[in-house]
């Protein structure tokens, strides 16, 4: 034990280096004590006439408001003022955020004579502050999100134990979370043709970040669901998934209704190209009839191919071969290069295209003769462009001739494949073999 | 409206009606070295402002608060609930403020004002070369330092006075009441009362006050004290040897004896 002069000094040395700020005033705020610490830390000058008077003088702007609006009125009223937090200025330095707690002394009578005041340094309290309001700000604006959420949202538990259950699952499944809690999720989200729908999507996400595919429960709803496994702030054995429940129900109507009116549509015209099929042959006389009616079955066929696929694009291939099989086959139509997708104006226009080549070259061309066939080459012509070139090549047909007038087919041939391909045509008449070079955008 | 400001009626039921306004921070428990003083001669009301104090919290609708005059007008309420007639308002700092709206609104209802501490702006205006006191900066982060007191707010108000001697009036009893501020209403109040301009309000005092100014106030410098003598009409400053923004609180005796003078030549 120290006897009273070692505690007397200790004592001195404890205010005086306090591992804390000391202050002491009057009631109206004038400094009657600041400690070494302190006076450290603020750097406060040692000329007594450059010191400050009042201890608001040694806060920041804010804190003097603060100190008049809050604090001097408190010491008086309640006698003490907790952990404030507030900064102080620092002479030649940045701001110091300190801590402020105070007690009033009082004489006999209940008037305030001192006020006492201990200051804590605060800089890591309010950085670590500073970062837990952001958080929690961060996870109030997140929270908001799922809780307004019109999709189902939840958290689960590997083994499909529900932990979470937001209020959109609540209205979309028509069940509070009491009375799901704790549950199997797939016991209690029943999809009839996919009762293992959990445990299958949780595989799923062993190889893949995450699981989405569709379904429909019993009571003919349609749902989009997404499992993802929880990685972050992972404790304990079992691995958490959130689960996203969407009401696709009204997407899966307008697309099945979409898809009928599609095939009907797709129905009536062709049937409506066989009415006029026969009308034709009714009405035109037998040198016309032929090729018009070639005409539209060409047309027919390119329709076909675009109902049959996405109805927005179709494979160049798939036109080729339709053409090949005008021409008579493989060995009379040969087909080289690459293919490409094209959209459905385009499918349209060169199909049409290609019928009056093939029946050009059927009549007077390479396919004419028994030995004669075309040879029909694509390529692209930039590496990074969606240029095409589509070389039509007569081969071992008759002498050609350059013909004297433009026929409707030729004519045809330039004004589709100008504005409706949207590409340059160039016809060589060349005597061993008539050469028609389109080159077209994808 | 009297148990929503949770309002206090002392004094002599005959006498002439004097209200009190508290100001930022506080509640009515500021007047209580000024009240015993007055209440022999005079009939005593003091409220807590709607959000501030004891007054019921979920009346603070921060949208019609967003302004002064929704506070004025809870004073002319008051004033009509308890069928007060012609009373002096005393209000303190923004409570002075409150107090002058509510006279220019109904200059008939109040007879005479007593500004303790006002100021009509805060915020410095070097175009017009007017000096508040407070830059745009200073007050921006005074708004952010009251919600950073926010994760301390609470030990605030614990019943608990440290270094007390045991025996010293019940803790409990003697916390309660005190400045007792919910966060994010005492933000809000806060942003609205240091931010107002009412400087054209003073310009336009419709009933006669007394301005107590500090000689030494940290927040209202004299230039603003003087600018009020000087141009609002019916005004009486009167300068007290004192050092702070609440002479009620640390001269307390010279505020009373100030508000009998002025009443007395009336």
């Amino acid at each position: 034990m120290y006897d009273k002069e070692e505690l007397r000094s200790a004592f001195a040395e404890l205010l005086e280096d306090a591992p804390c700020g000391i202050v002491v005033t009057d009631p109206d705020g004038r400094l009657q004590y600041v400690n070494e610490t302190l006076s450290r830390w603020l750097n406060l000058p040692t000329n007594g006439e450059e010191r400050p008077q009042r201890l608001p003088e040694l806060m920041t702007g804010p804190g003097k408001l603060y100190y008049e609006t809050h604090l001097a009125p408190m010491m008086r009223l309640q006698g003490f003022a907790r952990e404030i937090s507030c900064s102080m200025k620092v002479r030649n330095g940045s701001n110091l955020p300190v801590l402020l707690s105070g007690v009033a002394r009082q004489d006999s009578e209940g008037n305030p004579v001192r006020f006492d005041y201990t200051i804590f340094d605060a800089r890591e309290r309010r950085l670590y502050e500073d970062q837990l309001r952001a958080a929690r700000r961060e996870a109030d604006e997140l929270a908001a999100i799922v809780r307004t959420s019109p999709n189902g949202i939840l958290r689960v538990e590997e083994d499909g134990v529900i932990l979470r259950w937001n209020a959109g699952a609540e209205r979309l499944l028509g069940r509070s979370f009491e009375a799901v809690q704790g549950l199997r999720v797939q016991d209690e989200i029943r999809f009839e043709e996919d009762p293992d729908w959990f445990p299958r999507a949780v595989e799923t996400c062993k190889s893949a970040p995450e699981a989405v595919f569709e379904t429909v429960d019993g009571k003919g709803q349609h749902f989009e669901i997404t499992v993802v496994p929880i990685r972050e702030h992972e404790v304990g054995p079992k691995r958490n998934y959130s689960i996203v429940l969407r009401d696709i129900s009204a997407r899966k109507k307008a697309e099945l209704s979409l898809k009928v009116a599609m095939n009907e549509m797709k129905h009536r015209i062709k049937n409506t190209l066989a009415v006029v099929a026969g009308m034709a042959k009714q009405t035109l006389p037998g040198e016309f009839r032929a090729s018009f009616i070639g005409r539209l079955q060409a047309m027919s066929k390119a329709h076909d191919i675009l109902t049959s696929e996405d109805h927005k694009s179709a494979d160049l291939m798939e036109l080729l071969t339709l053409t090949a099989d005008e021409a008579g086959g493989a060995q009379r139509f040969r087909i080289k290069g690459i293919t490409a997708m094209l959209p459905s104006e385009q499918v349209t226009s060169l199909s049409m295209a290609l019928h009056e080549l093939t029946t050009n070259a059927l009549k007077y061309g390479a396919l004419s003769e028994p030995e004669g066939y075309v040879e029909v080459t694509c390529e692209k012509i930039e590496d990074t462009g969606d240029l095409l070139r589509l070389v039509w090549q007569e081969c071992k047909g008759p002498p050609v001739v350059t013909p004297t007038r433009r026929g409707f087919g030729s004519k045809m041939i330039d004004t589709i494949l100008k504005f409706d391909l949207g590409g340059e045509v160039e016809v060589d008449y060349r005597s061993d073999g008539l050469r028609c070079v389109i080159t077209f955008r994808v | 409206m009297i148990a929503r400001n949770r309002v206090v009626t002392t004094g002599v039921a005959d006498g002439r009606p004097l209200v009190f306004i508290h100001g930022f921070g506080c509640d009515q428990s500021m007047w209580r070295q000024v009240v015993p003083s007055l209440a022999d001669d005079f009939r005593i009301v003091t409220y807590d402002l709607t959000g501030m104090g004891q007054s019921d919290l979920s009346a603070y609708d921060p949208e019609r608060y967003a302004d002064l005059q929704a506070h004025a007008q809870d004073l002319l309420d008051i004033i009509d609930e308890l069928g007060l007639v012609q009373p002096v308002v005393v209000g303190h700092s923004i409570g002075a403020t409150i107090a002058l709206l509510a006279a220019n609104q109904e200059p008939q209802k109040l007879s005479r004002l007593v500004l303790v501490s006002p100021t009509p702006c805060f915020l410095n205006d070097d175009a017009h070369g007017y000096h508040g006191g407070f830059s745009q900066e200073d007050l921006e982060e005074l708004i952010s330092f009251l919600d950073e007191n926010h994760l301390g707010w609470s030990a605030q108000m614990a019943p608990m006075i440290a270094g007390q001697p045991a025996g010293a009036p019940a803790a409990d009893e003697l916390t309660k009441g005190f400045c007792r501020t919910d966060p994010a209403i005492a933000q809000h109040f806060g942003r609205v009362t240091f931010f107002a301009d009412e400087r054209s309000a003073f310009e336009k005092a419709a009933c006669p006050s007394l301005i107590l100014h500090c000689d030494d106030d940290a927040l209202v410098p004299m230039q603003v004290a003087e600018w009020m003598r000087d141009r609002t009409p019916g005004a009486t400053l009167k300068v007290l040897k004192a050092t702070g923004h609440c002479p009620h609180m640390t001269v307390s005796s010279d505020v009373v004896a100030a508000i009998r003078d002025y009443l007395k030549a009336i």
